[in-house]
């Protein structure tokens, strides 16, 4: 067996409370385990403030984790700090909900696939313009689209962009919070169809949060089911779909809304 | 009984790119105590259909029809005056609907004093009768509260009381659970066809969501680009689609493919609501299309109590 490519060890993170004489609040994540095998996809679902996004900014290294481990590639990657983990953090791309909010309209295409190339310090030149164009086809969009504004897009294509752009360092691990909830069902079949072309082409590990189990139910290897911060139920994604344990899993597959 | 009667509605609305056609032909058939799903895309013209009904038409917009009923009174005319007495609004954003510095005793009190003679008392008596209804627990206790000291799930119980409050027997659900945990849209949905049973109400349920047609409706309405494409019972939309673009709505849904397996995408985009079409609207993305789609509007076809249109005429029953 080879190491996981990403694990998580009884995780524990909790948001400071407000007030100087608050009660220190509940975790946001607590004692979150999980193991994401190299060319993997988990899902991770359930209720708004399960903590999904928290787990996502942990791993991310957006918020301070209060304990617990987390080993990225053999590393402890809690352990990297400062510069250093600027530039590890290449190593994962992010996906967020809303692409019309996390690409600034006004910005070309080709400007907002540069952003990450030349903060590693990539020099402007017919490279990088070839780089881009790669990665615009690899998401499906022609190279014409680099001279496009962002607000010029639809909703399918503005998503293909920021998986384009998490593309653009080569990350091992991309991490998508809610990447379809704003799209249509036609648009939101291209991007599944998209992610699972590059899981079978590139070998990515992906860890997907959604708060639809149908969706995510389709592409991932693993599913985990959150609830109050803690895992309520984890396994293989035909295990957690045929044979729910959890009432709770059982109601988000839909099974209790047909009345 | 019908209830709803709508004929080729339009709706048109000025924009400096030219009018904008969000409504281009509509029918629309309701059946008293039904549940109708009105389903399709973003953009498609599900919003602008309900408030066309409600009379909240964008200021310049043009509406038309050539049948515009509710319970045979004539709704070009008369829409102003039935909303808010017969015909309410549940939208996606309860928060929004709500008034912020109120309580909801407060509000629940000037829907009730604007639409009875009741004295206080039994006002109070009727507010927390409502609130219970919708299956609010301490419905008194509620009284004193404020919006934001609510979940989502409880504030969409709040509209919903609120639009009994006023007498209404038609809502229009815009969206009413997209914004809830799907738990608690699911017990939202449970709640609207209880009080369908119970009270004779009617509700259009505008969607994109196929679970919540399949969970709530009795029949449905698929919109493309402004037109409505295909009508019949939920049941038969969903497991037997007879139009293309429904078909391919359904094909699209990730669990219509076996786990891994790519999903049928449908190519190409939505027209522009400022482009007249041409043929059928859903030609230059239909896998079945032929020449004359392009340039000939479909017939309209009928079996039993399910009608579409489209030039392929459908083969066995
Ligand atoms: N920046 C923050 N400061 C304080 N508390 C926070 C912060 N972000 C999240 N929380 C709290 O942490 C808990 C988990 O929130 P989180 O956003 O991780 O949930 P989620 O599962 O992503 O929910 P959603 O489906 O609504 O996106 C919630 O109780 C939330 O209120
Ligand atoms: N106030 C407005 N002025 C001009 N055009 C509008 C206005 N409101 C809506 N439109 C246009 O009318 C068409 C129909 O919009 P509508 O809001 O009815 O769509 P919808 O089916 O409800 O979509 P969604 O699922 O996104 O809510 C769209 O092309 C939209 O851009
Ligand atoms: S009329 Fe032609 S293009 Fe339109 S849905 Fe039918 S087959 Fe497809
Ligand atoms: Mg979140
Ligand atoms: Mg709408």
């Amino acid at each position: 067996m080879t190491a996981p490519l990403l694990d998580v060890h009884d995780l524990v993170v909790r948001y400071k409370a407000r007030g100087l004489f608050a009660a220190p609040s509940k975790p946001a994540v607590d004692r979150v385990s999980l193991s994401l095998p190299a060319g993997s996809t988990l899902g991770i679902v359930g209720e708004s403030g399960s903590g999904k996004s928290s787990l996502l900014r942990a791993v991310l290294r957006l918020v301070p984790v209060e304990s617990g481990s987390i080993t990225l590639d053999g590393q402890d990657w809690l352990a990297i700090h400062g510069p250093a983990l600027r530039h590890a953090r290449h190593s994962i791309g992010f996906v967020a909900q809303n692409p019309f909010l996390s690409l600034s309209p006004r910005l070309t295409i080709a400007q907002i696939l540069a952003e990450p190339l030349l903060a590693r310090g990539d020099k402007p030149g017919a490279a990088m313009q070839d780089r881009m164009a790669l990665l615009l086809s690899r998401c499906g969009l022609p190279p014409d689209f680099l001279a496009r504004r962002a607000r010029e897009l639809s909703g399918g294509q503005a998503q293909r962009v920021s998986i384009a752009r998490a593309l653009a360092l080569n990350p091992r691990l991309l991490v998508l919070d809610e990447p379809t909830s704003a799209l249509d069902v036609s648009v939101q079949a291209q991007i599944l169809n998209l992610l699972m072309d590059l899981k079978a082409d590139f070998g990515l590990s992906m860890l997907f949060v959604t708060h639809n189990l149908k969706v995510v139910a389709h592409l991932a290897d693993q599913l985990m089911v959150m609830r109050g911060g803690s895992v309520v139920e984890s396994g293989a994604t035909a295990r957690v779909m045929s044979a729910p344990q959890q009432v709770y899993t059982r109601e988000l597959m839909g099974f209790g809304r047909r009345a | 009984m019908t209830l709803l009667d709508i004929q080729g509605l339009s709706v048109t609305i000025p924009s400096p790119a030219g009018p904008v056609q969000a409504v281009r032909r509509i029918d629309l058939n309701i059946a008293k105590g039904e549940i109708h799903g009105l389903i399709g895309e973003s953009g498609c013209g599900k919003t602008m259909t309900g408030m066309a009904l409600l009379g909240l038409a964008p200021a310049g917009a043009q509406v038309a029809a050539r049948v515009f009923q509710f319970d045979g009174i004539d709704l070009a005319k008369s829409a102003d005056a039935l909303r808010g007495r017969r015909i309410a609004l549940i939208s996606q954003d309860p928060a929004a609907a709500l008034n912020p510095v109120l309580t909801i005793g407060r509000q629940m009190d000037d829907v009730l004093r604007t639409h009875t003679l009741q004295p206080k008392a039994d006002r109070t008596a009727a507010a927390v009768a409502l609130l219970a209804a919708t299956g609010l627990p301490d419905a008194a206790k509620l009284l004193k509260r404020y919006p934001h000291q609510l979940s989502g799930g409880m504030q969409q119980r709040v509209v919903i009381a609120q639009a009994l409050a006023t007498g209404a027997d038609f809502l229009i659900a815009d969206e009413p659970t997209t914004a809830l945990d799907v738990t608690v849209g699911a017990q939202v949905l449970a709640l609207l066809r209880q009080l369908v049973a119970d009270r004779g109400l009617t509700v259009l349920m505008i969607t994109h969501d196929m679970d919540v047609v399949a969970a709530v409706c009795d029949r449905a309405t698929v919109l493309y680009a402004g037109l409505s494409v295909e009508t019949g019972p939920a049941s038969a939309i969903l497991t037997r689609p007879r139009h293309p673009y429904t078909a391919a709505l359904l094909a699209a849904l990730p669990d219509a493919a076996p786990h891994g397996q790519r999903l049928a995408a449908i190519d190409g985009q939505v027209p522009a609501s400022t482009k007249p079409i041409s043929g059928c609207a859903f030609s230059p993305r239909c896998p079945a299309a032929m020449t004359l789609c392009h340039t000939v509007p479909p017939p309209a076809r009928v079996r039993g109590d399910h009608r579409w249109a489209c030039h392929v005429a459908e083969d066995a029953p």
